[in-house]
């Protein structure tokens, strides 16, 4: 029996692959099981290539996996071109249509001898059981049903209620092609038990959803009541769940002409006194960037969410990155702080986002929260979230008596000046692009904008000290080191706990606060690291420049990064651990010798 | 809501104590004066009023009044002013730049908050050259114009604004200039009492880098009155027939108003908050939407 299982499905767009993932997890998660699913698709709409990664496990889930555990292949062609994002192992129990022509002996996978490897005749069986291939995720969902257990009746409960709108027909054609692959498992059962173990949570709520959405939902929770944005992908969701929701609680959304129109539309929105956001992705942040300015200067609230895909330009547009960053924390020209965020998985940008509002109305400024394509599109499976425990920070109001003789960008000990907003007597001022007084009026005087410089980048002095901001697991005193954040940090967790068990002494910082860099959180991390990793999906090693621009880095930290869209594994970060020990080792023992 | 429904407010409650940054003689000194007659005459307490710019001379201007203003950056004043105006459709929301703002960078704006008909009254200060900047071409420029960056003659057409905004069927369109103060004043009071999106060009000259004849005597000498002209305002096609003339002819007043508005944006949002909240869960369970059964 087994904990976890990972698995792999690709096909031609039509052929349902993802659905039959979306039914499988949903399907898990009816019967209690912790759940992760991707989504990977060529960017066009129909026809081309598409794939999913199903991630099941009875314990909960850090990330979509390594190598896996099964793969499904509808076609090779289509399977082939998701190369290292389906990586198969001599672990993998390999199942593809016998229609393909290809002898079980010769499959198309180059260096690798699978676990077993079972042609099925996927879509003669849809046909002779349903009467059409339309069927064969169905037959995939039974034959998965069948080798693995996994939802046998919560699939076909959950397939049944979605066709009985349009059917019962329907919903008993896809009965007999779902019963036909689960036949077919038990008539060619595997050389191994890959079997799951029942849920211990069985019955439990489970929510399930992905990160757009829960970005969008927390939003609301933050008490966020305008939207605007431009459709792109992979951030559009936030937006469509904009439009579903917020006119419920008296909010609005505008989806603009254009990005720099929906970004403006929130500025406007934030100086008219209410929590406003918007949501891009790389080409829109890029275009965004002249309002981020406006938005510090003015000292404004706002949130942008960016959903990182593959850059420059259009780039790849439907696949994941961590390339971002420094447009993040540098583009707008000009002195300026602009606090960037980033959650880890669909559970915790719940509270991510919540943070991202929290800080945007405390400091009064842009906050950027940088997503990316895995997390906005993987589906999680969670446990309730308590959402009492949340504080909602709120801006600054002027008082009575700051509205005696008011100044909106008046001095202050911590930086931070009340904010009024149009309806308030007493508190009209000029909001502006231009340098500024403290009253408001425009100036040209290179002290006072020295001294204004001043405020707006000193008021995050205090955020700099978020410890609560940071997660630091292992050994605290661990000579080795990790650090990661975003969708990687999941795996960085996951390898951390392999090399725990493999006996290695290590720790791993996940930084939900990236700009600006918190200098003596780092530093008290590295006091201990003699090797360590920065583990990112960019070319540049983005993070790792953005660390070294800040601190003295230990000697030993090197950075492990790479283009995006291809995972990094669990397995090849702990190998990598391996052989940052070994270094150590060695120059331990150079150490040890006696000189000649 | 009758013309002088309120009598509380002069204009010299909407000037501010800022001096305004503007040349001698400039046209945007009077645009000002219009503008704190119009908003007196309606009456809504300055800080009930937001008065957005891009930048430019003209986009100065909200300084100069007591509302709460925003100076924002050039070319999307339009897009920061429909925000304002949707978060809260209270205000009373105007938006102000020059032609180069209006119709050049932030060209692309302008037709989307006409079809959306949300409530903002726009006044482009159209001086036909980009005066902070020192005298370049200006999406308005005549043909053949000489300029700092055309110094052997404009290759290009104008944009018509007054066409331009017709074409997208803006429910308020007037033109007003200098040359007649109080004839301003009621139009853009006009304009901010119209419900939707209502759209003032003003010719209001550049004194340093305007040609002569562009100059207030020589608009003097090429403007005609539109309601002695006998014009129809609710006549759109009269209107564009009209709005042909921008460059050669200065029409001053009222060139369409619908006779019978759209309901504005504003208001439709705000039909739609009423019905959806009904029954809506309290948003700390929020999360619920997401549990599956």
């Amino acid at each position: 029996m087994r904990k976890d299982l990972v698995f792999g499905m690709a096909g031609s767009g039509g052929d349902g692959i993802v659905s039959a993932g979306d039914s499988l997890l949903q399907a898990a998660s009816a019967e209690g099981y912790h759940g992760v699913m991707t989504k990977s698709f060529g960017s066009q709409i129909r026809g081309g290539e598409s794939s999913c990664r199903v991630r099941i496990s009875t314990d909960p889930v850090l990330n979509p996996g390594g190598n896996l555990d099964v793969a499904v292949a509808l076609n090779w062609e289509d399977f082939l071109k998701f190369g290292a994002e389906l990586p198969v192992a001599g672990t993998t129990v390999v199942i593809y249509e016998a229609a393909t022509g290809v002898p079980e002996n010769q499959i198309p996978l180059v260096g690798v001898t699978p676990l077993q490897v079972i042609a099925v005749p996927i879509a003669e069986m849809a046909k002779s059981t349903a009467g059409t291939e339309r069927a064969k995720n169905t037959v995939v969902l039974g034959l998965i049903a069948g080798w693995f257990g996994i939802g046998g009746e919560a699939v076909m409960k959950g397939i049944s209620k979605k066709l009985a709108k349009k059917s019962q027909e329907l919903v008993d054609a896809n009965q007999k092609a779902f019963d036909a692959g689960v036949a077919f498992a038990k008539t060619h059962p595997l050389k191994a038990d890959m079997t799951v173990e029942p849920s211990r949570t069985k019955g439990a709520v489970k929510l399930l959803t992905d990160g757009n959405d829960m970005c969008a939902a927390a939003a609301i929770f933050a008490g966020c009541q305008f939207f605007g944005g431009y459709p792109i992908t992979p951030s559009t969701e936030i937006m469509q769940f904009f439009t579903h929701h917020v006119w419920k609680y008296g909010g609005a959304v505008l989806q603009a002409e254009d990005e720099i129109a929906g970004i403006g539309a929130a500025v406007g929105a934030s100086f008219a006194g209410k929590k406003a956001m918007t949501a891009t992705s790389g080409p829109g942040l890029s275009l965004k960037s002249e309002m981020m300015g406006l938005a510090s200067i003015a000292e404004l609230p706002l949130v942008i969410v960016d959903v990182q895909r593959g850059g420059p330009s259009t780039g790849l547009p439907t696949k994941t990155e961590q390339s971002d960053l420094f447009a993040a924390a540098f583009s707008a020209h000009g002195d300026v702080i602009r606090p960037v965020l980033a959650p880890t998985s669909v559970a915790d940008m719940f509270r991510t986002t919540i943070e991202a509002f929290n800080i945007a109305e405390y400091y009064q400024t842009p906050v950027i929260v940088l997503s990316d394509q895995e997390i906005a599109s993987r589906k999680e499976t969670l446990d309730p979230i308590d959402t009492s425990q949340f504080k909602i920070v709120n801006r600054l109001l002027p008082t009575g008596s700051d509205l005696q003789d008011y100044k909106r960008f008046k001095q202050t000990e911590n930086h931070i000046s009340p904010i009024s907003h149009p309806g308030m007597l007493g508190g009209t001022y000029l909001a502006s692009g231009i340098e500024h007084v403290e009253s408001g009026a425009p100036t040209n005087s290179g002290s006072v904008h020295a001294r204004m410089n001043d405020k707006r980048i000193r008021k995050f002095d205090p955020l700099k000290d978020r410890r609560d901001l940071f997660e630091i697991t292992g050994n605290p005193d661990a000579p080795l080191a990790l650090i990661a954040w975003g969708s990687v940090a999941g795996v960085c967790r996951e390898a951390l706990q392999m090399a725990r068990e493999q006996g290695l002494d290590v720790k791993l910082m996940v930084p939900y606060l990236l700009y600006p860099v918190a200098e003596q959180t780092y530093r008290d991390f590295f006091a201990s690291v003699q090797k360590g990793l920065v583990v990112e999906q960019s070319h540049l090693a983005q993070t790792f420049k953005v660390l070294r621009m800040h601190l003295d880095l230990p000697k030993g930290l090197q950075s492990l990064a790479r283009s995006g869209a291809n995972p990094f594994l669990p397995g090849e970060i702990v190998a990598a651990l391996h052989h940052l020990l070994s270094e150590l080792q060695r120059s331990h023992e150079g150490k040890l010798q006696p000189q000649e | 809501m009758s013309a002088n429904a309120t009598c509380e407010f002069q204009a010299k409650d909407y000037k501010s104590d800022l001096k305004p940054i503007w040349c001698p003689g400039c046209g945007d000194y009077s645009v000002v004066q219009g503008i704190y007659r119009a908003l007196a005459a309606v009456g809504r307490p300055p800080h009930e009023v937001a008065f957005i710019s891009g930048i430019g001379c003209s986009s100065r201007i909200p300084g100069y009044t007591t509302a709460y203003g925003f100076n924002t950056v050039h070319g999307r004043a339009l897009p920061i002013a429909q925000g304002i105006k949707l978060a809260n459709p209270d205000l009373l929301v105007l938006a102000a730049g020059g032609d180069g703002d209006g119709f050049s960078i932030g060209g692309g704006h302008i037709a989307h908050l006409i079809r959306r008909n949300i409530d903002i009254t726009y006044l482009v200060m159209d001086n036909q050259i980009y005066g902070l900047t020192k005298g370049q071409l200006s999406p308005t420029s005549q043909k053949g114009r000489t300029t700092c960056t055309s110094p052997y003659g404009s290759l290009e057409n104008p944009v018509n604004p007054l066409l331009y905004v017709l074409a997208y069927g803006a429910g308020f369109v007037a033109q007003a200039s200098p040359t007649d103060l109080a004839g301003m004043a009621a139009i853009i009071e006009e304009a901010i009492r119209f419900p939707g999106f209502a759209f003032v060009n003003i010719q209001s000259p550049c004194v340093t880098y305007g040609e002569e004849v562009q100059q207030i005597k020589g608009l003097k000498a090429i403007s005609e009155n539109l309601a002695s002209l006998g014009h129809n305002p609710a006549d759109r096609l009269a209107a564009m027939d009209l709005a042909q003339h921008y460059g050669e002819k200065l029409h001053l007043g009222v060139f369409y108003r619908n006779p019978e508005p759209a309901p504005t944006y504003d208001a439709l949002i705000r039909e739609r908050q009423a019905a959806l909240s009904k029954d809506a869960p309290p948003k700390e369970r929020i999360l619920d939407l997401f549990i599956k059964k």
